[in-house]
């Protein structure tokens, strides 16, 4: 469900909302981190404090937010809530080149997007971590490739250490949403309700703006 | 599922808390657990979210339902010799059947064929007032952002000849209201106004008096001047009355003046407090079951463990003291916790239970309330109004037959709010009896109200559809489901044990989050329940770093 551009006061034209999916350990909370915040860090062990985050970007002079979601550590033991799901127009669907059963075990998580994702989400393959020695790695990019055909979808080897492709996969995916509700856009959705604080709506955006400074 | 034998096993081996079964109020302890900085395990026999709170597809629900009931109860009741483990007195954990009385009525392949489009409530009926403490606490806890909803249309009383009267909940309402006469609808102005100025001035000549706030509120109402039918109105579908304020030597749950205005106040605060609702009413996409999954997300977000599919065959405890100290899982692995919380259809029987823990365990036993909650799924192809597609019906007291005392409450949800395929409308019925007998005994009345039930259980047979439907004027059932819930809860716990209540009777969910608030106050007396978020945290929307390519 885009928001509409004619949205008052909207600070973009499409909001995207888009999913981390795959094994643990396989890197996606790094790849969110680099992408939104330029950031990276070996330090953490498993996804914690991580909910969503946020990035504007320009597409063909279309203000784009995308709004990334990680698994909050429920990918762990195959518990992801089926409201994770829910308005997802893109998921990334991540596995570690040097670590083949997270390869193998994209075919699950892909089952699992077609039970409870809506069947038009566009998907894009993710082989991360892409920067470490050739003697560690476990899955040859043709493997990777051979998959992301047999889907149809596009496929991106990624390393978030040396923000090697992180951009091009998110403006990859980005761009393919975008174009598909440009198509689609016509169709008006009905309007749901999204609650907030009713006297806080307007501030929290610009206390937001405030802190996205000191975002970890 | 074979999914099960590839889990890692759970790491660490050692929690503040464990928390079995992802109800409602489990999930809500959780989340406020881990918001406390408590380590937290949350387990979860079934393949879903949600235990009795979950939505689920129709096939789902079925199994579920048989699952949890008396007749399949039997086995699982028979003690199993309680293996020992080197340490610690392991006893095994049982599961109290919930559900009784089961009946389904398929009367069209066409739902059960397209079972997966369902998100069928099992605690239905169940809405929110835009006021609601849950709601408060959606917005506090920031998990209005995993969440979207629609607003409940309408609101229809159903009259003593069985006509559908729409409830005049607001001044604009009233004033819209054609079945109200004149001077009804001045009355019930008058009174509303007379609500707000108790709340509203500082005057004390506007407050109403101590005297008229303990009294009965239908009394006051009557002293207000208000007509039957308007007390009808404000009795059964703002203040959700269960039981005949009529008739107060019967009745068990005499609504005094001042919870009933404060019920009335609440609701009609509830109108416009979000500009993009229309009413005063909500009802979350998806459906209820999006609101446990919303606060375990909360919760594995803030560290919580998470673990579905996984039995929990006994509960480990010390073999000097009894003291408790952990939980046996299905795979084997022993966990260990300084609290439980069980989910209430668990259970740990005390005969089975070592001597020496009977003497140290408190007043485990079942609360003496005889009460049951009669629920009903209803499926059909229209609307019970063809005006709208989400709205509530009340049945008060003996709108349906004489004898009938407490009030049925009904949900009508459309395919708009994807709980059914569009094109269908699935409906939830309540009533709190004392039997099954009664409470399928209200439910059928208001089923026969609402709908016409096809005459063949063939299905498919458009042609007396049409006809039943032409004839009558009321949407032809496809499917229905009847069951009874216990209510009994238990009270008290073992050392280190505690049980979360079970969904209650109510429309709402007021009840239970006032017990679960209660329950993690006794768990961690020192800890706030969800402190409140600073700004700061980056957590909110559009609280991510942004940054330009």
């Amino acid at each position: 469900m885009a928001a509409p551009p004619a949205r008052a006061r909207a600070d973009y034209d499409y909001l995207i909302k888009l999913l981390l999916i795959g094994d643990s350990g396989v890197g996606k909370s790094c790849l969110l981190l680099r992408f939104s915040d330029g950031s990276f860090t070996t330090s953490f062990i498993t996804t914690i404090g991580i909910d969503f985050k946020i990035r504007t970007i320009e597409l063909d002079g279309k203000r784009i937010k995308l709004q990334i979601w990680d698994t909050a550590g429920q990918e762990r033991f195959r518990t992801i809530t089926t409201a994770y799901y829910r308005g997802a127009m893109g998921i990334l669907l991540v596995y570690d080149v040097t670590d083949e059963s997270s390869f193998n075990n994209i075919r699950n998580w892909i089952r699992n997007i077609e039970q409870h994702a809506s069947d038009n989400v566009n998907k894009i393959l993710v082989g991360n971590k892409a920067d470490m020695d050739e003697s560690k790695r476990a899955v040859p990019t043709s493997k990777g490739q051979a998959l992301a055909d047999e889907y149809g979808i596009k496929f991106f080897e990624t390393s978030a250490k040396t923000n090697m492709n992180v951009e091009e996969v998110f403006f990859s995916i980005a761009r393919d949403i975008k174009q598909r509700l440009a198509e689609t856009d016509s169709r008006a959705e009905p309007q749901t309700i999204r609650i907030s604080q009713p006297d806080q709506t307007a501030g929290a955006a610009q206390a937001a703006q405030k802190s996205a400074c000191c975002g970890s | 599922m074979e999914e099960t034998a590839l889990y890692p096993p759970i790491e660490p081996s050692n929690f503040d808390l464990i928390v079995i079964g992802t109800g409602l109020p489990e999930s809500i302890i959780a989340s406020a657990a881990s918001a406390a900085g408590k380590t937290v395990l949350h387990l979860d026999p079934n393949p879903f979210y949600g235990s009795h709170f979950a939505s689920l597809p129709l096939n789902d629900l079925v199994s579920f339902l048989q699952s949890q009931s008396q007749s399949q109860s039997q086995s699982q009741f028979e003690s199993q010799p309680s293996q020992t483990s080197d340490d610690y007195a392991s006893t095994p954990l049982v599961t109290r059947p919930l559900y009784s009385a089961l009946e389904f009525n398929s009367y069209s392949s066409d739902p059960i064929d397209s079972s997966r489009k369902f998100n069928l409530d099992m605690a239905g009926p169940r809405v929110f007032l835009c006021s609601d403490s849950m709601i408060n606490l959606i917005l506090k806890t920031e998990i209005n952002q995993y969440m979207e909803f629609k607003s409940v249309d309408a609101c229809f009383l159903s009259d003593a000849e069985g006509k559908l009267e729409n409830v005049p909940d607001s001044r604009s309402a009233i004033f819209k209201n054609r079945s109200l006469s004149l001077p009804e609808k001045n009355q019930l102005m008058k009174f509303f106004k007379l609500v707000q100025g108790h709340f509203g001035s500082e005057s004390e000549e506007d407050k109403i008096s101590e005297q008229d706030l303990e009294s009965p509120f239908v009394e006051f109402l009557t002293k207000m001047g208000l007509s039957q039918k308007l007390k009808s109105i404000i009795l059964y579908t703002i203040v959700l009355a269960d039981y005949d304020q009529g008739n107060l030597k019967v009745c068990k749950d005499v609504i005094d003046t001042k919870s009933g205005i404060n019920r009335l106040a609440l609701y009609h605060s509830s109108i416009g407090r979000f500009s993009n609702a229309n009413g005063a009413i909500i009802y979350p996409i998806y459906g209820q079951g999006e609101l446990p999954q919303a606060f375990c997300r909360r919760a594995a977000v803030k560290g919580c463990i998470y673990v579905l599919r996984m039995p929990i065959v006994a509960v480990l405890m010390d073999k000097d003291g009894g003291a408790y100290k952990g939980v046996k899982l299905g795979s084997g692995q022993e966990l260990f916790s300084s609290q439980l919380i069980l989910a209430p259809h668990l259970t740990i029987p005390s005969t089975l239970a070592p001597a020496e823990q009977v003497t140290t365990c408190h007043d485990v036993r079942l609360s003496d309330t005889k009460e049951k909650v009669a629920r009903g799924i209803c499926i059909a192809k229209n609307s019970v109004n063809p005006e709208v597609a989400n709205c509530l019906v009340f049945f008060p007291p003996r709108s349906l037959y004489p004898e009938q005392i407490t009030s049925v409450r009904v949900l009508q949800l459309s395919g708009n709010v994807a709980v059914c395929p569009s094109g269908m409308f699935v409906t939830y019925l309540s009533a709190i009896c004392d039997t099954a007998v009664e409470g399928k005994k209200l439910l059928s009345a208001a089923m026969d109200a609402l709908f016409c039930m096809p005459i063949s259980g063939n299905s498919g047979n458009s042609e007396t559809d049409n006809l039943c439907e032409l004839t009558e004027g009321k949407p032809c059932l496809l499917w229905s489901t009847l069951y009874i819930q216990e209510l009994t809860t238990f009270q008290g716990a073992f050392h280190s044990i505690n049980y979360t209540p079970m969904p209650d009777e109510h429309l709402h969910y007021n009840n239970l989050l006032d017990a679960t608030e209660k329950l993690f106050q006794e768990i961690y007396p020192n800890e706030d329940f969800f402190p409140t978020i600073s700004v700061s945290d980056d957590l909110q929307d559009d609280g991510g770093s942004e940054q330009d390519p």
